[in-house]
């Protein structure tokens, strides 16, 4: 079963995907703060197959997010997905050069869309192993 | 009678009167008293010839002579004098008074033509003194004028001076000829230092971004050189100590009488006005992004009662849903759309020119919305010049123009029809064409097409979808490419859209936001 980190400091919004994943047959593992999630990320015994990342957290922001995964060699593997409210060019690129899969506009898509978007990093992340 | 004749007259009959006075009475009366006095033998012949001579002499020529003397001198000599004192009179200045004419003669005529001098220089000085007066009178009223011409002259100045924005006039060279005191306190320069220079020296006028004036001192020029019509701007002053602020800059010829002999620069600081278009447009992005996440909460839940995650709905249920849905999918829309706006206005848009395909271009929009067209059952059909060269174009920006209009034109076309898009040289412009056999603009909309929010009467019944803020944007970002856009509709019959876009291509501009994000 596929398993994703979902970080998203939005109630409302972390119960729509919640209820999404678990219809589609993939784990929700929720966070309400970024700080949360890498304590768990930090400590858990398997690593989730994918990050579904907010960029504006309380507590920190998606780069410093990333900054923190890619200084753990365990957690640096993961891929992300970053869904947020906005996306200028100047953070898209930011994110997209610290190794972020995908960056999508929250508002944009349906979760429909946003499971395929999953499906494809995952289809691309492992044709990348397979190559290796 | 002469006077001439008149002594001669006298002369003659004091002659005659002499002589019968003589012969008849002193030659008798002189005989008679030598020969009483018994003079004769004491004188002798030459004695008594000689004392008769005395004689004579005493009693006839002295007395005719006293009376012809007495009678020359009342005809002569009075009236000589009496005119004498009289113009001496006159001569002291009494123009009043006249020689007392007595006689016809010529000392009469004297006295007579003295008179009607004296008369001719009286009224003369009469007509001069009236003259004098109304010289006089005029010299007072043109005092009085002179007096309120200064007095408007200084108002006026002081009108020009007291104005609250800047104001400079230079003549037909551009040297300054008048500021105010606004202008002292904005640029930091005393009047005195400004009078006399050529107002670009003092007045350094640049872009926000750059230094370059050359788009400000070729239109002042123009305005100046051609006589056109004024000319606004709005650009950055630097001050004279290199600080730069915002102005608005009006820049008119002044004419008098056809000629034109300067020009007059109006500029205001709107450093207030751009500080709150600024938050309006930071309002605008932040509430456009707040509304993003419940926008996203609305459709993702519709989404779940629609995908039967939380059981099957009925189908009216289904369609209440669906309403939802769709609804929350327009209003994503429109907040993408205001969004996109705020940036283009705010002109912190990124312009990253690249060479560009145009018929790839628009090849790709078509992809994208193949469903759309495809669901209406209409064709879109693409044609261009051969050998097009590729021009460097923001392909972000000009892609959204294709997007925009195509969308359109499937949106606003019923079943079936077709859609051309023509793409073709025209001198230095590449010029792409967008047509539909749609409902078209009517006629009374077409004025105002391009503004925002704007929908024409026609559409808003057909298709309810649909923010008026499409064709704002086309535009908008035509014009911050350097393009320009026409088009040209009727109602019931189609639209044709053309947009121009230069073959040098688009400035890079280092910008801070784009589009869709």
């Amino acid at each position: 079963m596929i398993q994703v980190v979902i970080v998203e400091d939005e109630k409302l919004l972390r119960e729509a995907i919640v209820r999404k994943l678990d219809g589609k047959g993939i784990q929700p593992i929720p966070f309400e703060s970024g700080k949360t999630a890498l304590e768990y990320l930090k400590g858990a015994p398997n690593m989730p197959d994918i990050i579904w990342l907010d960029y504006y957290l309380k507590d920190i922001n998606g780069l410093d997010f990333m900054y923190e995964i890619k200084e753990d060699s365990r957690l640096s593997k993961i891929p992300v997905m970053v869904v947020s409210n906005s996306a200028s060019a100047e953070k898209v690129s930011k994110m997209l050069a610290v190794g972020v899969q995908k960056y999508l506009l929250k508002a944009d898509y349906t979760l429909d869309d946003l499971i395929k978007a999953i499906d494809q990093i995952l289809a691309q992340v492992k044709k990348e192993q397979e190559q290796k | 009678m002469e006077l001439s004749k008149k002594i001669a007259l006298i002369v003659f009959a004091g002659v005659v009167l002499s002589t019968i006075w003589t012969v008849f009475m002193v030659l008798p009366a002189v005989s008679a008293l030598m020969s009483v006095l018994a003079l004769t033998h004491q004188f002798g012949y030459y004695g008594q010839v000689a004392l008769q001579a005395l004689f004579i002499y005493l009693f006839s020529i002295v007395p005719i002579s006293v009376i012809v003397w007495v009678v020359v001198r009342r005809m002569v000599v009075n009236p000589i004098i009496h005119i004498n004192e009289t113009a001496k009179i006159i001569a002291s200045g009494n123009l009043g008074k006249r020689v007392d004419i007595v006689s016809n003669d010529e000392i009469g005529q004297l006295g007579a033509s003295l008179n009607a001098m004296v008369g001719n220089l009286a009224s003369a000085f009469q007509n001069m003194a009236n003259s004098l007066g109304e010289v006089t009178k005029k010299e007072v009223e043109l005092r009085k004028n002179f007096k309120a011409l200064a007095e408007s002259k200084a108002q006026d100045e002081a009108l020009l001076t007291s104005i609250g924005d800047g104001v400079i006039a230079t003549d037909h060279e551009g040297k300054i000829i008048f500021t105010n005191k606004e202008t002292e306190q904005m640029l930091g320069w005393k009047t005195e230092e400004m009078i006399g220079s050529i107002w670009d020296q003092v007045v350094t006028a640049m872009e926000e971004r750059s230094e370059s004036l050359d788009q400000v001192k070729h239109t002042t020029i123009q305005t100046v050189l051609k006589g056109g019509s004024k000319a606004k701007i709005d650009c950055f002053l630097a001050k004279r100590d290199g600080t730069k602020f915002p102005v608005a800059v009006t820049v008119s010829p002044i004419i008098n009488a056809g000629v034109i002999f300067g020009m007059i620069i109006l500029f205001r600081d709107i450093t207030k006005e751009k500080e709150v278009d600024r938050m309006k447009t930071e309002f605008i992005s932040l509430a456009s992004h707040q509304l993003r996440t419940p926008l996203s909460a609305i459709r993702w839940f519709a989404e779940l009662m629609l995908d039967g995650t939380s059981g099957q709905l009925s189908s009216e249920q289904h369609e209440l849903a669906q309403n939802i849905s769709l609804s929350a999918e327009r209003m994503v829309e429109l907040v993408n759309s205001l969004l996109n706006i705020s940036r283009i206005e705010s002109g912190r848009i990124i312009i990253d020119p690249q060479p560009t395909d145009l018929v790839q271009l628009a090849q790709e929009v078509i992809k994208d919305v193949e469903a759309k067209y495809k669901e209406k059952n209409q064709k879109v059909v693409i044609s261009a010049h051969e050998a097009l060269p590729k021009i460097s174009i923001d392909p972000r920006l000009v892609r959204q123009v294709y997007m925009n209009l195509l969308t359109n034109a499937i949106k606003y076309s019923p079943q079936g029809t077709d859609i051309i898009i023509f793409i073709s040289r025209k001198g230095e412009e590449i010029i792409s064409q967008v047509s539909d056999s749609g409902y078209g603009i009517p006629k009374k909309d077409q004025g105002k097409l391009f503004q925002k929010f704007f929908r024409a009467e026609n559409i808003i019944k057909v298709e309810t979808d649909g923010t008026g803020l499409g064709l704002y944007l086309v535009k908008a970002i035509i014009e911050s490419s350097k393009g320009r856009i026409w088009f040209s509709s009727e109602e019931g019959k189609g639209t044709t859209f053309w947009f121009s876009l230069p073959v040098a291509g688009t400035p890079a501009r280092k910008g801070e936001v784009s589009l869709d994000s």
